[in-house]
């Protein structure tokens, strides 16, 4: 899988304000497994570009931080 | 404090769910839904009455995801939380979890003051359909709010066994529009005297045609020739849907009264309207409709083709040998 290099353009959007640091359900429900916390900041992000638009991520977020963005096609 | 051969890893969770980090307690509750161990059912139901909706909402999901019949109770007193995403969430998992057993702490819920609890109730005693219910619903049909109103006829139609509920009629004209469209639909599944003359009023005169819509519903499902000349006279009403289901009526109580309107149906504009009066002329096996039908044979619509080449061989399939040579 290739690796995101705009994070802005990727389908799963993260609000990093919002993302708990000891919380990984985003990552662990992702069947890709595309999802990863940054070492730095303990924000979860999107690393490969990848992605299914299952939604469990989105659902499963505690706080709501995630949105994927489904494509037009696709909805 | 827990039993010792609980596992390390969940303990420690549930010893974050009592931090008074209100994202520490996300995490912990969140984890402890992924981790799916009984021994977290206890401290999850505590969690319901933490003083953040987010964590008593991921509770809620936990509890409902185990299943497990003694979270019913608690979850039952977030029935009438003030946020919204418990209440419906709790809703949710008690829907399918109560079961016939749950009746009495649900009827005694019912005598709450709380409009939310008694709300969601009404919604659960649908699931459950014991007609020991009937009693304790009634006096919210004199509610001054018209969602308990509505709510509460509602539920009446799920109740096995009520036949009879002459307050019932009365919420047929209720101000509240809503409560006239559930009021209406209500009424079908009821045989008081009088009810589909009431029926025929509403199909007729009512001004909202959702109403006269579920008033024609109603009609099909008692199926009584009483209400010929109403069907007949809603088969003009300016809403399609109305027109649909009054022809969807006039299959259940096939009547010649109701040939003229069911064959100028037949060139209405919609095609649910054409396809469902031509079944209905179908069923009148009355041998004057079929020039009518026939020339819908060339209906643009596929459906309307399909269901008069059927209503047409039902009409054939009727009539005395000699006629077909």
């Amino acid at each position: 899988m290739a690796l995101t290099t705009q994070r802005v353009d990727v389908p799963v959007i993260v609000d990093e304000s919002k993302c708990l640091e000891k919380c990984v359900a985003c990552i662990e429900v992702c069947p890709l497994d595309v999802l990863v916390k940054n070492p730095e900041t303990g924000k979860a992000y999107m690393k490969y570009d990848e992605c299914w638009f299952c939604l469990p991520c989105e659902k499963e977020c505690p706080t709501g931080a995630i949105t994927v963005q489904i494509p037009f096609l696709l909805r | 404090m827990y039993s010792t051969d609980m596992d390390p890893e969940v303990a420690q969770w549930i010893e974050m769910l009592r931090s008074s980090d209100l994202d520490e307690r996300l995490v912990a509750v969140k984890t402890l839904q992924h981790l799916g161990d009984e021994d977290a059912i206890e401290p999850l139901i505590g969690a319901l009455y933490d003083e953040s909706p987010m964590v008593q909402e991921i509770a809620i999901t936990s509890l409902w995801e185990f299943a497990n019949p003694v979270a019913i109770n608690p979850l039952m007193d977030c029935l009438g939380s003030a946020h919204e995403k418990v209440r419906h969430e709790a809703l949710s998992a008690l829907k399918e979890l109560v079961s016939t057993n749950d009746l009495m702490k649900l009827l005694d819920l019912l005598q709450t003051g709380n409009v939310y609890t008694q709300l969601n109730v009404l919604v659960l005693l649908r699931k459950i359909h014991d007609a020991q219910a009937l009693p304790y619903i009634l006096p919210f049909f004199q509610s001054e709010n018209p969602d308990l109103r509505e709510a509460a006829v509602t539920t009446l139609r799920y109740l096995n066994q009520v036949v009879r509920c002459e307050p019932a009629l009365g919420l047929a004209k209720d101000p509240v529009e809503a409560v006239r469209r559930a009021a209406t639909l209500t009424l079908g599944h009821l045989s008081d005297a009088g009810v589909v003359a009431l029926l025929c009023d509403l199909l007729t005169n009512d001004s909202d045609w959702q109403v006269r819509r579920n008033a024609a519903q109603s009609l099909d499902l008692l199926a009584e020739t009483e209400s010929i000349p109403a069907l007949v006279q809603a088969m003009e009403d300016p809403e399609w849907q109305v027109r649909k289901f009054t022809a969807r009526a006039l299959q259940k109580v096939a009547d010649d009264r109701a040939m003229p309107a069911l064959i100028k149906a037949l060139t209405d504009d919609y095609s649910d309207v054409r396809r469902d009066a031509a079944t209905a002329l179908g069923k009148l096996s009355n041998p004057d409709a079929l020039p009518a039908l026939h020339q819908t044979l060339h209906d643009p619509d596929m459906d309307v083709r399909i269901f008069s080449q059927r209503a047409i061989d039902a009409i054939q399939k009727s009539m005395p040998e000699a006629s077909h040579v």
